[in-house]
């Protein structure tokens, strides 16, 4: 499974990267980064909680 | 229209005083009966359940803003073009002007200030003892920050606040409510529209909105309607996420000793009051093909009630959620929508909110209120004033 940022829409909140901050990271610059390619089995749970904090909808889960 | 109404139906008047005074009883009467339940007396479904509405506000192909997200026809088309009531693209382009000035980036150097704004408003309120913490507190705060942000010229500034909250009732449903609010909806766009790009302060939100119009990024006629977004939204909202804050602290000592003793909770203790207590209480959208829901099919073309505050209270989602409870930090609260539409002052707002709670936590050990006067307003939900006694320390 991936996470896919919708560039375009994400604002740099945040609170995607403190949900999962081993999955995401956002820099000075307001950019997001995903820093994990594959997410495992294991940190599905992490990647969703990343997922349903965004409030403005920028991230997805793709298999 | 009959044809719209096919499905479970409420005869429920959520305007009334008592109803506008303690919505909660009708919706969860509204969550309870169905995902969607139709309201005859408006011609428009309601949406209660936090899975529904969190659902439809993150799809804005199937629920559409584009024709207003208000429950009359006259307000729907005055506010045609503003950024509530659009879809992509248009929207996009409108959204990028917001965010570049509202992001988290744009807003960071603004933090040390507002933080030192927040404790000088704060200090001689502790000191004086007593005061009205929607006057006093609430109002002053966003008023003096927003409005400077927005760079507006100080003449004319007393009325703004009125006009906000007139621009947020007039979307109600037909009745003398909204034909009190209407006509100062349209005072405040012509307000609006009477102010020379050049008088607004340079550098601020409002002159960049001009800006972006001169480098072509938006269109010239939708300077006006984005500075109706800064003035209408970046009020209220704030003003009653503070006031309310002080009253649910009041209210709950044990929770205000548990910020005090750790302001970490700060953001989640604001997030706590901006669930129980959402300000905005609904927007609408209208279905752009039939929808299911659990079952339920809401027709093409039906407008239906998002009803934020009371899918932020459904028991579906948060456990005992009448608790107010600062550990709880509800970060996926529907108080500022989501989605697209999610607020663009989001970062704002929370900003605002965090320095008057850290200034207050600082001095403030304990709040006494007086009876809250409550302010009625068809979409915002917030107090008028709200008599308080503080004891520092
Ligand atoms: S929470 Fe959403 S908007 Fe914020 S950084 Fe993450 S993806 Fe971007």
């Amino acid at each position: 499974m991936r996470i896919i940022v919708d560039e375009a829409r994400c604002e740099g909140y945040g609170f995607c990267a403190e949900a999962a901050p081993h999955l995401l990271e956002l820099d000075d610059e307001g950019e997001l980064t995903v820093l994990t390619e594959q997410v495992g089995q294991d940190e599905r749970a992490d990647a969703e909680a990343a997922v349903r904090v965004c409030p403005v909808a920028a991230l997805k889960l793709a298999p | 229209m009959t044809s719209l109404a096919e499905g479970p139906a409420l005869d429920l008047d959520l305007f009334s005083d008592a109803a506008l005074t303690d919505p909660f009883p009708l919706y969860r009467r509204i969550r309870d009966t169905a995902p969607a339940v139709h309201l005859p007396r408006y011609g428009a479904w309601a949406m209660g359940r936090y899975a529904d509405v969190r659902g439809a506000l993150g799809d804005w192909e199937s629920f559409s803003s584009a024709r207003g997200i208000g429950l009359n026809d006259l307000a729907n088309a005055a506010t045609q073009g503003m950024i509530i009531a659009t879809d992509p693209p248009e929207h996009d382009t409108l959204r990028n002007v917001l965010a570049a000035r509202l992001s988290p980036k744009a807003l960071r150097d603004l933090r040390a200030d507002i933080e030192r704004r927040a404790d000088e408003l704060v200090a001689p309120l502790v000191e004086r003892g007593s005061f009205d913490a929607v006057a006093d507190l609430a109002r002053a705060f966003p008023i003096m920050i927003v409005l400077d942000l927005i760079g507006l010229p100080q003449d004319g500034r007393d009325k703004v606040l009125g006009w906000a909250d007139a621009a947020f009732s007039a979307s109600g449903p037909p009745g003398p409510r909204t034909d009190a609010a209407f006509p100062l909806l349209q005072d405040q766009l012509a307000y609006l529209s009477g102010i020379e790009p050049g008088a607004l302060t340079p550098g601020s939100m409002g002159r960049a909105i001009y800006d972006a119009a001169a480098q072509g990024l938006i269109k010239q006629e939708s300077c006006v309607p984005l500075m109706s977004a800064y003035v209408t939204a970046g009020l209220d909202t704030t003003i009653n996420a503070i006031s309310n804050a002080v009253y649910y602290f009041a209210e709950h000592p044990e929770q205000w000793d548990l910020v005090r003793q750790d302001p970490s909770l700060i953001p989640a203790a604001l997030n706590e009051v901006l669930r129980i207590e959402s300000p905005l209480q609904f927007f609408c959208r209208v279905a752009t093909r039939d929808v299911e829901l659990d079952g339920q099919t809401l027709a093409e073309g039906s407008r239906v009630m998002m009803l934020y505050a009371s899918a932020n209270r459904d028991e579906r989602k948060w456990d005992d959620p009448e608790r107010f409870d600062v550990r709880r930090n509800p970060v996926d609260h529907l108080a500022f929508g989501y989605g697209m539409h999610g607020c663009a002052g989001q970062g704002l707002a929370r900003l605002e909110g965090h320095s008057v709670l850290a200034a207050l936590a600082r001095r403030v050990a304990r709040f006494e209120v007086g009876t809250p006067r409550r302010r009625l307003n068809q979409l915002i939900r917030g107090l008028d004033a709200l008599p308080t006694t503080v004891h520092a320390g």
